[in-house]
C-alpha cells in the first residue's frame, strides 16, 4: 500500500470538522481534526501533516496566526484557508502570506474536491501513480499481461505519448482493446487525477450526439426540458475518449474542430462560451485515410486528431498470445460463476489457437465465458466452442456461410446489433432482415 | 450478510423495490423496509435542506450481519458542503442516499429508467463506503466519486475488480 496524504481539518465548529473529515476519508485520505490552533500545531508536529484546511475565524489563535506558526514548523505543508463570505478579504491576506488557496463556506463539493486533489498531487504523484496503475492493470490484465512483443510495442507507444498532452488516435479492429489503451493513456498522463469520459460516437444519431457531446440549454429542442452538461464539459481537466470517431458526421466534426482550436464551447441552444481544457483520445476501426480520400471525413479534423497514432494488432496476428489470454479468461469466468475448471483439453487449446478471431480479444472472452457455462466436467473441451465443430465444408451454400458469419459476428459483438452491422459493413435494417431470414434471435 | 433498503418517510411505491432488484452481488437477496423519521429535527431552515449527518443517526444501529441503507427524496447537505448525494458511516454498515439531485432533466419513460439507475449506482456507492471502501479511480466503478448527476451515468452500478476484491476479502 502507498502512504495516503495526511490532511488536518482545523475548525472550532465540531459539525464542520466532522463533516469535512468524513468527506476526505471517503476520498482515501488520512484525516485528523483539531478544534483550535494550539491542537493543530501539536497535530502537525506529531503527524507530519501534508495539507491543512484552516478556518480563518477561530477564538484564540486565528487562522492567519496559525498559518504563520505552521510555516515555521512545517514549511512543506500546504495550507487552504476556509472562510465565510464575509471574511474573504482576510483570506486574500492569507494568500499573500503563502496560503495555497482559500475556499468559501459552504463549499461546492466539486470545488473542494478539485482543490484538495490539486494540493494532494504535490505529495502523492509517485505513490498515486503506482496505485492507479495497479488498479488499471487489475481491471483489465488481459491486454497487458499477455507478454507478447506486439503488445509490448503498444505499451511502449502509450508510455511515450501519455505524459505529453498530444491528441492520440487509436486504430484497430473491433474487440482489440482500444478503450483500454485509451484508459492507459489517461492513467499515465498528468491528467490522471481528472475525469476520463467516454462517448461512443457510432451509436448515436447526429442530433443526439451533438447534445451528448456539447450539452444543451433548456428548450434547445423539443424534449430538452432542462440544462444538460455535455461529455466535453465533464471531461474538463481530464481526458475525453471518443470511440468510433470515423462515424462522426461532418457537421459535428466541424464543431469538434472548433472546440479543439478555441478551447471553449457553446452548449446547443446556448450563447455562453464555456472554457474547456481536456485531452482528446479517439479510436476507430475504419481506415480514416481512405475515408478522407473518399471525402467522407474532413482532412482538417483528421489532421488535428491524428497527431500520434497507436495501431492495435488483431488477435490473429498474435496467435501466440491466445493460450495466455484464454487461461486468464477461464480463471476469471470460472471464479465469477463459482466453477472448478482446471484448464483446456489439448484439442480445445488447438482449436482456440487455430481460430482466426474476427472479433478479437472480446470474442475470445465471450467464447470462453460460453464454454464455462456449457462445461460440465473439469476441463474445457473443443466441442464447447461454436467454431470448433466439424470443419466448414466447401459444399456449404452461400446462404449457410452468410448465416454462420452473421452468427459469429453477433456473438463477437455481444449481440449488439448496431455494432455487428458496422462490423459487417451493412446497415442495421439489413442486418435485422437477415437475422429474421435465418431465424437468429438475440439471447 | 443481508441488505435492507429503508424507505425514509414518503418514497414512491416500488421505487425501493426497483433499486433493490438492480443491486449486484454481494447485495442480492436483500429486502425492503420502511422507517418513520423525524425530518424536522434535521431540517435547516436557512438552507432549506436536511442535514445528512443528523438524518443518518436516525437509522438504528444494524444488527450483526445486516446492512441498512435509507432512501429519501429530500435535499441533503453536510455542514461544510452545499449538497451531497448520500452519506454513510465508513465501515459502519449504515448509509443514506437521496435522489433529490439525481433527477434527469429529460421527461418521459426514459427519465424513470435513468433515475432508478442513478439511485442504484449511488446506493452501491454508499453501501461500499458502509463496508469500508473508499473512492476509486476507475471511472466506471461505482466507488468513483460523482459530483454531478450526469457523472453518475458514467459509472456502472457495480464495482471494478479491484474494489470487489477489497470488499470480498474484508467480508
Ligand atoms: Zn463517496
Ligand atoms: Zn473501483
Amino acid at each position: 500500500m502507498t502512504m495516503p496524504v495526511r490532511i488536518l481539518v482545523v475548525d472550532d465548529e465540531q459539525h464542520i470538522r466532522n463533516s469535512l473529515a468524513t468527506w476526505f476519508r471517503e476520498e482515501g485520505y488520512d484525516v485528523s481534526v483539531a478544534a483550535s490552533g494550539k491542537d493543530a500545531l501539536a497535530a502537525v508536529a506529531r503527524e507530519g501533516t501534508n495539507i491543512l484546511l484552516v478556518d480563518i475565524k477561530m477564538p484564540g489563535m486565528d487562522g492567519l496566526e496559525l498559518q504563520r506558526r505552521v510555516r515555521e514548523l512545517a514549511p512543506d505543508a500546504t495550507i487552504i484557508i476556509m472562510t465565510a463570505y464575509a471574511s474573504v478579504e482576510t483570506a486574500v491576506e492569507a494568500l499573500k502570506e503563502g496560503a495555497y488557496d482559500y475556499i468559501v463556506k459552504p463549499f461546492d463539493p466539486e470545488a473542494v474536491s478539485r482543490l484538495v486533489r490539486k494540493a494532494a498531487e504535490r505529495y502523492s504523484l509517485l505513490a498515486e501513480n503506482r496505485a492507479l496503475r495497479e488498479r488499471i492493470v487489475g481491471a483489465s490484465p488481459a491486454l497487458i499481461t499477455s507478454g507478447s512483443p506486439a503488445m509490448a510495442k503498444v505499451m511502449e507507444l502509450v508510455d511515450q505519448v501519455a505524459p505529453t498532452d498530444t491528441n492520440v488516435l487509436i486504430t484497430g479492429e473491433s474487440g482489440t482493446g482500444k478503450e483500454l489503451v485509451a484508459h492507459l493513456v489517461h492513467a499515465k498522463s498528468t491528467r490522471r487525477f481528472g475525469p476520463f469520459v467516454v462517448e461512443n460516437c457510432g451509436a448515436l444519431a447526429e442530433g443526439v450526439l451533438e447534445s451528448e457531446l456539447f450539452g444543451h440549454e433548456r428548450g434547445a429542442f423539443t424534449g430538452a426540458v432542462g440544462r444538460h452538461r455535455g461529455k466535453i464539459e465533464m471531461a474538463n481537466e481530464g481526458t475525453l475518449f471518443l470511440d468510433e470517431i470515423g462515424d462522426v458526421p461532418p457537421k459535428v466534426q466541424v464543431d469538434l474542430l472548433r472546440v479543439l482550436q478555441e478551447h471553449e464551447l457553446k452548449r446547443v441552444g446556448g450563447n455562453e462560451a464555456i472554457k474547456v481544457d481536456f485531452r482528446l483520445v479517439t479510436a476507430t476501426h475504419r481506415d480514416l485515410e481512405a475515408e478522407v480520400a473518399a471525402g467522407r471525413f474532413r482532412d482538417d479534423f483528421y489532421f488535428r486528431i491524428n497527431v500520434f497514432q497507436i495501431p492495435l494488432p488483431p488477435l490473429r496476428e498474435r496467435a501466440g498470445d491466445v493460450p495466455a489470454l484464454a487461461k486468464h479468461f477461464l480463471q476469471q469466468f470460472a471464479n465469477q460463476m463459482n466453477r472448478r475448471i482446471s484448464g483446456f483439453s489439448p484439442d480445445a487449446m488447438a482449436a482456440l489457437v487455430a481460430y482466426p478471431w474476427p472479433g478479437n480479444v472480446r470474442e475470445l472472452a465471450n467464447a470462453i465465458e460460453r464454454a464455462v457455462v456449457l462445461c460440465r466436467g473439469d476441463r474445457i473441451e473443443a466441442n464447447h466452442f461454436p467454431f470448433a465443430g466439424p470443419p466448414a465444408s466447401a459444399n456449404l451454400s452461400l446462404a449457410a456461410v452468410e448465416e454462420a458469419h452473421i452468427r459469429q459476428i453477433l456473438a463477437a459483438c455481444s449481440h449488439n446489433v448496431a455494432q455487428a452491422a458496422r462490423e459487417l459493413d451493412i446497415d442495421r435494417v439489413t442486418l435485422y432482415n437477415k437475422m429474421k431470414k435465418y431465424g437468429i434471435e438475440r439471447p | 450478510m443481508k441488505t435492507r433498503l429503508l424507505a425514509l418517510g414518503d418514497v414512491p411505491p416500488r421505487l425501493a423495490e426497483a433499486v433493490l432488484a438492480g443491486l449486484p452481488r454481494p447485495y442480492t437477496g436483500g429486502e425492503v423496509g420502511r422507517l418513520e423519521i423525524a425530518l424536522g429535527r434535521c431540517y435547516d431552515r436557512t438552507r432549506a435542506q436536511v442535514d445528512a449527518a443528523c438524518l443518518i443517526e436516525q437509522i438504528p444501529e444494524p444488527g450483526p450481519g445486516w446492512l441498512l441503507l435509507g432512501l429519501t427524496g429530500v435535499d441533503l447537505f453536510m455542514p461544510a458542503l452545499t449538497y451531497v448525494f448520500g452519506i454513510s458511516h465508513l465501515g459502519g454498515r449504515r448509509g443514506i442516499v437521496s435522489w433529490f439531485r439525481l433527477h434527469p432533466e429529460e421527461t418521459g419513460p426514459s427519465a424513470q429508467t435513468i433515475l432508478i439507475r442513478r439511485i442504484t449506482t449511488e446506493v452501491v456507492h454508499e453501501l461500499g463506503h458502509s463496508l469500508g471502501l473508499v473512492h476509486c479511480v476507475v471511472p466506471e466503478c461505482a466507488m468513483h466519486r460523482s459530483l454531478w448527476p450526469e457523472g453518475v451515468d458514467l459509472k456502472h452500478p457495480e464495482y471494478c475488480p479491484a474494489c470487489l476484491e477489497t470488499l470480498t476479502s474484508s467480508l
